[in-house]
């Protein structure tokens, strides 16, 4: 027997990422991490975004460069810059790509080709694997590949449903690329270039996921004034009409009809800096208007420990979507064991395995049904819940998503 | 001479087959022109992409005919066709094309919804060598709890189910006169079960089958050393249930 090469995973340096990865995925899953990362020695990745705070993609990133540095693979991070010219058009890209009808003016693509121009000038994209996230720096591209590069655009929104306008605009940079990533498979839109489909992750150590005691549960629960423990049936998503509260709302009617101690709690944000948001929680509110047992909790941004702790304490974990990106918040509630109930849209239904680690709904009446199901049964609710960590485990923490980005490099080079 | 197994990890990225589903009609014609990547994908790697599970219900096609088509039964057919992980591609394909046929025709025709239609996926792998090799079968045994689910996922199925014998494991196990280790693969392997339960259950049966040979070559120890080993035996033994424990 012999070791060759292989770093043993305990030499992982005290205190980084990946030794605190070891004892949730194990030394197995490090040990393969180092073998690909192995493959890449001598590579330089750059990473691109434009935000290093805030948002979904910045929160992995975060994480992902660390990891990938630790594992011996040299990565950096370049956000590329935008005046609110800028941002305004890729704002309405965003929401264009998402669905929503916008309108694109010449105005707007040179807003848009003139500050790629002067990014491509500023930043530093001597990598020789470049890892373009997101629409906004899609056009660096046509400005900095150098002989030797490859280049990855890693696509975390929904193209589903994509306004054709602004997604021809966008589809001549895009067909530049080596390789595109997208989250799910339903997002992705005709290309003509090799596609890989990566779900996104969660980070088990995050403030919104990291263990949390009995104690400091209560203890979040006293603040927010929840002090009443009952059988909490939740939903926590930003108060807005695609993840459907009003039904939320009818389901729990349905109910609370049937079973007297359920309560309900509404918990979001997206009402304070958004005026569709706030209409959406005056009509919440209206509705819930009489029904017993109701609570509504507008959240301010970065409340984590809070989302941590409400879902820590919920019996049913609601996710009763119209519609979907990839809804990483059904991991966050597996990942703490919890019950879920939620509709069959976007990415759910790869979280949500009907049966096995959750419970899949198409309707109003099955969000009820399935909902008292889960109030009157302990056993269903813990092993849903045990299978549903496993699944999170296996499939939706970082070490997964990284493994997946340096397969993608590895089969590029 | 014997030669050492070197062993390797996979990563299985995901790709756009092309293909999709919205009915058995064309579900079973997506499945006879679908690579086999995408057979492999969505039937054989189910054991992989599961590895904790306590059990594994149905492969994907068997969850979306219960799921999208409301269909139990041809569900049950579909998932007994994709059960075990270690038969040839083009059987798996026949199977679940002819359990598709055994639906009722007015059955053949029923629609997903539209936000519900099956799109094929294929498997492309990327390998890589995990730096442990194993000169001899009992080396194999040592390096099994080190090794991670895509590296026994390779060797005990892909490999074998994509014809490449030299990474087989039960092939190289055989050829090391271990026909008892690699008999027991083959007999694990076709059982169907989730990975890591896979490991367990065949590293218990690999262990089990030395105690044998164990014993007598202790035989003739000293005391010391026999006590020695005793205690070690048994201090692993005390690990192994306490890990099994914090699984359960």
């Amino acid at each position: 027997m012999s070791e060759v090469l292989a770093r043993p995973a305990a030499q992982t340096p005290a205190g980084g990422w990946l030794a605190k990865y070891e004892p949730v995925v194990g030394s197995g899953t490090l040990r393969a991490l180092e073998a690909l990362a192995r493959r890449l020695r001598g590579h330089r990745i750059v990473m691109v975004n434009t935000t290093k705070t805030g948002g979904g993609v910045a929160e992995i990133l975060h994480r992902v460069v660390v990891i990938l540095n630790e594992l011996g693979v040299p990565t950096t991070w370049e956000v590329m810059e935008g005046d609110d010219r800028f941002f305004g058009v890729t704002k309405r890209m965003h929401n264009a790509l998402h669905g929503h009808v916008e309108p694109l003016t010449d105005g707007d693509k040179e807003v848009f080709r003139e500050r790629t121009r002067i990014e491509a000038d500023r930043l530093a994209l001597d990598g020789d694997l470049i890892f373009i996230h997101d629409p906004q720096p899609a056009g660096l591209i046509e400005h900095r590949r150098l002989p030797g590069q490859k280049w990855v655009w890693r696509c975390h929104i929904d193209l589903s449903r994509r306004d054709e306008n602004y997604w021809e605009f966008l589809r001549p940079l895009v067909a530049q690329y080596d390789t595109a990533i997208f989250s799910h498979i339903g997002f992705v839109p005709p290309l003509d270039l090799p596609t890989y489909l990566v779900p996104p992750s969660i980070d088990p150590f995050a403030e919104k996921n990291r263990e949390m005691g009995e104690d400091e549960v209560e203890s979040v629960m006293k603040e927010l004034g929840l002090e009443d423990r009952g059988h909490w049936v939740t939903q926590i998503s930003r108060f807005d009409r695609i993840k459907d509260p009003l039904g939320v709302i009818e389901a729990y009617r349905l109910v609370r009809k049937r079973r007297a101690a359920a309560k309900l709690l509404l918990a979001g944000g997206g009402a304070s800096d958004d005026p569709e948001g706030a209409e959406v929680l005056a009509e919440v509110r209206e509705r819930a208007k009489g029904l017993a047992g109701v609570t509504i909790l507008e959240l301010p941004s970065g409340s984590d420990r809070e989302v941590n702790a409400l879902q820590r304490a919920s019996t049913v974990v609601l996710q009763k979507s119209l519609r979907e990106g990839f809804a990483l918040t059904v991991s966050e509630a597996l990942w703490k064991r919890r019950a879920v109930v939620a509709s069959a849209v976007g990415g759910i239904p790869l979280q949500v395995l009907h049966e096995r680690t959750g419970l899949l709904v198409h309707s109003i009446e099955g969000t009820a049904l399935q909902t008292i199901r889960l109030l009157d049964n302990l056993e269903l609710r813990r092993e849903l819940g045990a299978e549903g960590r496993e699944h999170v485990r296996d499939n939706f923490l970082h070490t997964r998503e990284v493994r997946d980005y340096m397969a993608a490099f590895v089969a590029l080079l | 001479m014997s030669t050492p197994f070197p062993f390797a990890t996979v990563a299985h990225l995901e790709t756009p087959a092309g293909l999709s589903a919205t009915s058995f009609d064309t579900l079973r014609d997506a499945i006879e022109r679908a690579p086999d990547d995408s057979i492999f994908q969505h039937v054989t790697r189910n054991v992989a992409r599961h590895p904790r599970a306590q059990d594994l219900a149905g492969n994907d096609f068997s969850r979306w005919a219960r799921a999208a088509l409301q269909a139990p039964e041809a569900a049950e057919r579909l998932a007994l066709a994709g059960s075990d992980p270690s038969r040839p591609i083009p059987e798996v394909r026949a199977e679940l094309v002819s359990a598709i046929e055994r639906v009722p025709a007015r059955d053949r025709r029923r629609e997903a919804a539209e936000d519900a239609t099956f799109h094929f996926v294929r498997t492309v792998s990327v390998l890589v060598p995990l730096g442990l090799q194993a000169g001899t079968p009992g080396d194999a045994i040592e390096l099994w709890p080190q090794l991670d689910v895509g590296s026994i996922f390779y060797h005990l199925i892909e490999a074998p189910v994509r014809g490449l014998t030299e990474a087989s494991l039960a092939v190289w196990l055989r050829a090391e006169g271990a026909k008892g280790m690699a008999r027991a693969v083959e007999e694990e392997v076709a059982e169907g079960r989730p990975i890591e339960r896979l490991r367990r259950e065949l590293g218990a049966r690999w262990r089990r089958s030395q105690i044998g040979r164990r014993v007598a070559e202790k035989a003739g120890a000293p005391e010391s050393e026999r006590r020695r080993d005793a205690t070690a035996t048994i201090a692993r033994l005390a690990e192994r249930l306490r890990e099994e424990g914090d699984a359960r």
